[in-house]
């Protein structure tokens, strides 16, 4: 019989042991919980990549502020692309009594050039390739519900009555902007100049999408720098990625964590099934030696076994990851701005080496051991093979652990660094795990019992005390796992609080733009008057960076941000003399009022931090803008954290009063209206219908609903981080269970009754599950602060945790310790002894 | 002081001046020293000794479980100083069946996939059936899917003694086989031991401290202070070691 042969008799055999269904239960959890999370990342990774030109509307896209030139045009058509014109501007549209502000988005003959658009013309949704005829408007189901009109209907866009030819259920390119806040109404071309909206002032993008091979765009590619000079935004697939949302990153970066966390958990559970595992197969594997199996063929039959259970762990843990997936995948597809490819094999394939991994970094050490036994153990039982030294265990794992953090981080400093930190906690760990265990077991044998409780708190502290290297090395463990459980538990409160917080009751819903300087004070009166919480009016004057440092600022920033959006179009520049709410100084000081002006003759400015990141600017660097034909010169002051999410007026640069006030500026604020308080539009729009009004509720409920679903999703992934805690815990107490039987056999024979054996075996799992809760909530504190650091969260102190870890410890270890020693309780003594000859 | 066989090809084992010594808290300690041995074809030989005389260290010297400190010694004309641990697993493999004084039955598998286990180290068609022949020849055809917990200490024996023989082996190495028995079945088992033996023409090695056992064996040795010495048995009468 082949080795292969008899390894998987072998396998079938043993699937009886407690220690293989415990190896088989962490491997498949590992393999569940990375392959669900890459499952799902992939998918949304290729979807990006693959449908960036659909969400882009192009392979190219140009826009500026007025129509485009011919010779644009006709260098875009020799270079081999297909074209097709938009128009994109914000308008209210009304029907009867009823209006709305709406993205208009006016279309071509051309249009889409990439996908096609999802609409419902009154007999169920049907995917089309072009836009809506000439006379007909499609529009947001939304934008529909808000007018009350259906299908067939009549709606008024500017001065041109327009017929509901349908509903858009999706379109290919969702951008953002204002336009993008807005419900979507489209039009075709030929019907915007009957709507008269396109008047002289008018805030108006025009955009001219091309499509082609890549070969096409970089036939083009010289003329960029030109355009972006004529201040036209170019906008390259290539390089302009779509991506997501931050909280959709935000939860890609925790799903991750969770993964690997998952990966770890179950890790250890292998390293302590393992124990018990090889244990078991000492005496087969000298009985094997003896009949003349050479130490080659043993280490490959057992390896073979291993991988067995690690492929069929690998294909159960795949399909159930891809079960996982598709749970995530409900959970978040309405968020997702792209239809998803079906699952791909590079998962599933990693899933595989995932298992494998753990199982040679986890196990490897341990099981050599079954090589080295010696044929002469059948004649002298005490003859086994020398463990594998504590370090060799823990540093082969660590290398394993660390080469799996970085291929799914792909970040070798992260995946080093992580591991470092890891093996020093470890280190840490097992000092004050030694600490601990002593001081509780010296606190237990001074403790004077009082009733059976007491006596058996006692009897389970010295049945530790009596274990002391194995109960220590649980210890460790289940300190570990906790932590992870912990960690993983907090940091999604912690997510959760955050994105509640950023989007707490009355967040502005609305948004007023092109408020001009004379408006400014009615608008606020009336604002003050009717909505509820407003921003403030901030002065707004668009600019453009043109130098750093007397530097064109291309040269000036990082190359690899050479192409940075900020520095193809116009910023928004305001001014300030207070902090705006929400505003954080994180580098230097926020203006000195009795010093606008610097000792060294420049402007101060303050600039957002992860702007001044992306283009490597510092205190100190002077900025230079060109607005319309002046410039202005300022010097970076301050650095600012702000929080983009917050639906507040947001500026990535701001300069003192003073400076910007003779150029050419209007307002903008934000603030909340409550539903039934439309009168208040009505009236802005009577008395100032230059002023553009954006209501910003339904993203804010999108953004609501993505909060909510994430909120699941990460609660899904959390689910699978505690069964792997519990695979841990079922693995540890397999391994001792041995042990335990022989002690509670021999305890049966010398007269202790059931009872007693009972609560001994209790409060022995409890303290041990009361001092690793401890131990756990101390590991996780620490490590919280560098993940939450890495997740951009501020780090706290969690005093919940600490009172709940060492409960939650004594009943899960207890409770599962006490479940898992039921069977040798329930045997007779006889019976139990008679066990004693298979430990 | 050795018996020589006739017959050079008729050689199972020969040892030579075999010695070994440990290395303990008190010194080295000397547990064989200079012991000859030559054992042929079809031959039962008994080596007996009193507890701590050192018996089971030279049964696994002789059958190349360990390595001796001096001395030479030859398996089946294969000397095994030449041979690494690996190699001396080879040379048993197939060859060499053993009957141990506790069973040595692996708990979680049945008697049938005990019996098999010495069979599916090297590649063969018949492992099941030369199994199942085996344990019915041993008189356990009615338990061949008994876990080991489920059978007597005599019928684990027997499945120890099937498992011995399964491989057809040129040598069986037998340690207390009946150690662990009570005497009516150790009898039995020792009568099934032998009576396959002889069916075999098999080569058998017995330890034991039973004089009774040592008695049905063709020669008797006793192991004395490290050495080997002939043990003459008066095969009808009473006789103390």
């Amino acid at each position: 019989m082949s080795l292969i042969a008899l390894s998987l008799k072998g396998l079938k055999r043993d699937l009886r042991a407690a220690d293989v269904r415990a190896l088989f239960m962490a491997l498949t959890l590992a393999v569940a919980a990375t392959t669900m999370i890459g499952f799902f990342l992939d998918r949304l990774d290729r979807g990006l990549t693959r449908q960036a030109g659909q969400l882009l509307g192009g392979d190219l896209v140009l826009e500026q502020g007025q129509p485009f030139d011919d010779d644009v045009r006709q260098t875009l058509r020799e270079a081999g692309l297909r074209l097709s014109d938009q128009v994109d501007l914000v308008s209210m549209i009304s029907q009867g009594d009823a209006f709305q502000s709406a993205g208009l988005k006016v279309v071509d003959d051309h249009y889409p050039l990439y996908g096609e658009v999802r609409v419902d013309r009154g007999d169920g949704i049907e995917a089309v390739a072009h836009g809506p005829p000439a006379g007909q408007a499609w529009i947001a189901p939304r934008l529909a519900r808000l007018l009350e009109v259906k299908v067939g209907d009549t709606v008024q866009v500017g001065s041109a009555s327009l017929r509901v030819g349908g509903l858009i259920d999706r379109e290919p390119d969702q951008q953002g902007g204002f336009s993008g806040l807005t419900p979507r109404i489209m039009l075709d071309r030929a019907d915007l100049q009957a709507t008269e909206l396109v008047r002289p002032g008018s805030r108006i993008e025009y955009e001219l999408l091309a499509a082609g091979p890549p070969a096409a765009v970089e036939a083009v590619a010289a003329r960029f720098e030109r355009w972006r000079e004529a201040g036209i935004e170019v906008r390259d697939v290539r390089v302009d990625r779509p991506s997501l949302g931050r909280s959709l990153e935000r939860a890609q970066k925790y799903l991750s964590l969770a993964g690997l966390a998952a990966v770890l958990l179950a890790g250890v559970a292998v390293a302590m099934a393992t124990r018990r595992y090889v244990d078991r197969h000492l005496d087969t594997a000298a009985l094997m030696r003896c009949f003349g199996a050479s130490q080659r063929q043993l280490g490959q039959l057992f390896a073979w076994q291993l991988g067995w259970l690690a492929i069929a762990a690998a294909a159960l843990g795949a399909l159930l990851g891809l079960a996982g997936q598709a749970g995530l995948l409900a959970l978040l597809v309405r968020f997702l701005p792209l239809e998803l490819p079906p699952p791909g094999w590079l998962p599933f394939a990693m899933g595989i080496l995932t298992a494998l991994a753990v199982l040679v970094g986890f196990a490897g050490p341990t099981l050599i051991r079954l090589r080295r036994v010696s044929a002469l153990k059948v004649l002298r039982r005490e003859l086994d093979p020398i463990p594998a030294a504590g370090w060799v265990v823990v540093g082969i794992a660590s290398l394993v652990f660390g080469g799996l953090l970085w291929l799914y981080s792909g970040d070798p400093v992260l995946a080093v660094g992580i591991l470092l930190g890891g093996l020093v906690a470890l280190t840490v760990l097992a000092g004050a795990a030694h600490l601990l265990l002593s001081l509780l077991l010296g606190a237990l044998s001074r403790f004077t019992p009082s009733g059976n409780g007491g006596r058996a708190l006692q009897l389970g502290g010295r049945q530790l005390a009596r274990r002391r290297q194995a109960s220590l090395g649980q210890l460790l463990a289940f300190s570990v796992t906790f932590a992870a459980m912990a960690i993983i538990a907090v940091v999604r409160g912690d997510l959760l609080t955050t994105w509640q917080a950023q989007l707490p009751e009355e967040t502005p819903n609305y948004f007023a733009i092109n408020i001009q300087p004379q408006e400014r004070d009615g608008v606020e009166t009336l604002l003050e008057d009717a909505a509820g919480s407003a921003s403030g009016l901030y002065p707004l004057v668009r600019g453009r960076l043109t130098a750093i440092d007397g530097q064109p600022p291309q040269a000036r920033v990082p190359a690899d941000n050479a192409n940075d959006g900020a520095l193809r179009r116009d910023l928004n520049l305001t001014w300030r003399e207070a902090l705006p709410d929400g505003n954080d100084v994180t580098a230097g000081e926020w203006f000195d009022p009795d010093a606008a002006m610097r000792a060294t003759g420049n402007v101060p400015i303050s600039v957002e931090e992860e702007l001044a990141g992306r283009l490597g600017l510092s205190l100190g660097d002077t900025l230079t803008f060109t607005i319309g034909s002046d410039t202005v010169t300022g010097e970076v002051t301050s650095l600012r954290h702000l929080d983009w999410e917050s639906f507040q007026p947001n500026f990535f640069i701001i300069f003192p009063p003073g400076v910007l006030e003779s150029f050419g500026h209007s307002f903008i604020t934000s603030f909340y209206l409550a539903e039934g308080n439309d009168a208040l539009l009505g009236e802005m729009v009577r008395q100032y219908p230059g002023v553009s009004l954006l209501n910003v509720e339904a993203l804010l409920e999108q953004v609501r609903g993505i909060l909510t679903q994430v909120t699941r999703a990460v609660e899904f992934v959390l689910g699978f981080v505690l069964l792997a805690g519990v695979s841990v815990l079922y693995a540890a107490l397999t391994a001792s269970r041995p042990a335990r039987a022989h002690e509670g056999a021999l305890l049966r024979v010398f007269g202790a009754s059931d009872r007693t054996l009972s609560r001994m075996q209790w409060s022995e799992f409890a303290l041990l599950g009361l001092a690793s809760g401890l131990l756990g909530a101390a590991l996780a504190e620490v490590a919280a602060v560098g993940i939450f650091t890495w997740l951009g969260l501020s780090p706290r102190l969690h005093l919940t945790m600490w009172l709940s870890m060492p409960l939650l410890g004594a009943v899960m270890v207890g409770g599962i310790g006490f479940l898992l020693s039921r069977s040798t309780r329930r045997h007779s003594p006889m019976a139990s002894l008679r066990l004693l000859g298979e430990t | 002081m050795s018996h020589s066989s006739e017959n050079q090809q008729d050689r199972i084992l020969y040892a030579s001046d075999l010695g070994k010594r440990v290395k303990s808290g008190e010194g080295e300690l000397v547990i064989l020293e200079a012991l000859s041995l030559d054992v042929g074809r079809g031959e039962s030989v008994a080596i007996v000794g009193s507890s701590g005389a050192g018996k089971s260290t030279l049964l696994g010297l002789l059958a190349g479980l360990d390595a001796p400190t001096s001395g030479a010694l030859e398996l089946f004309g294969q000397s095994l100083e030449e041979l690494d641990e690996d190699g001396r697993a080879a040379l048993r493999a197939g060859r060499v069946g053993f009957v141990f004084q506790n069973f040595q039955l692996l708990p979680t598998l049945t008697a049938m996939e005990n019996v098999m286990l010495p069979l599916e180290l090297s590649p063969r068609q018949d492992v099941a059936a030369k199994s199942r022949h085996w344990l019915t020849r041993v008189g356990l055809e009615g338990r061949l899917s008994h876990l080991p917990k489920q059978l007597s200490g005599g019928e684990q024996q027997r499945v120890a003694v099937a498992r011995a023989f399964v491989t057809d082996p040129d040598l069986v190495f037998a340690d207390e086989p009946t150690g662990n028995l009570d005497e009516e079945t150790g009898r039995r088992i020792i009568d099934l031991l032998f009576a396959l033996n002889r069916e075999s023409d098999t080569t058998l090695i017995l330890v034991t401290h039973d004089l009774a056992l040592a008695r049905r064996c063709d020669r008797c040795l006793k192991l004395e202070n490290g050495a080997l010495q002939p043990l003459e048995i008066d095969r009808h009468a009473e006789v103390s070691a």
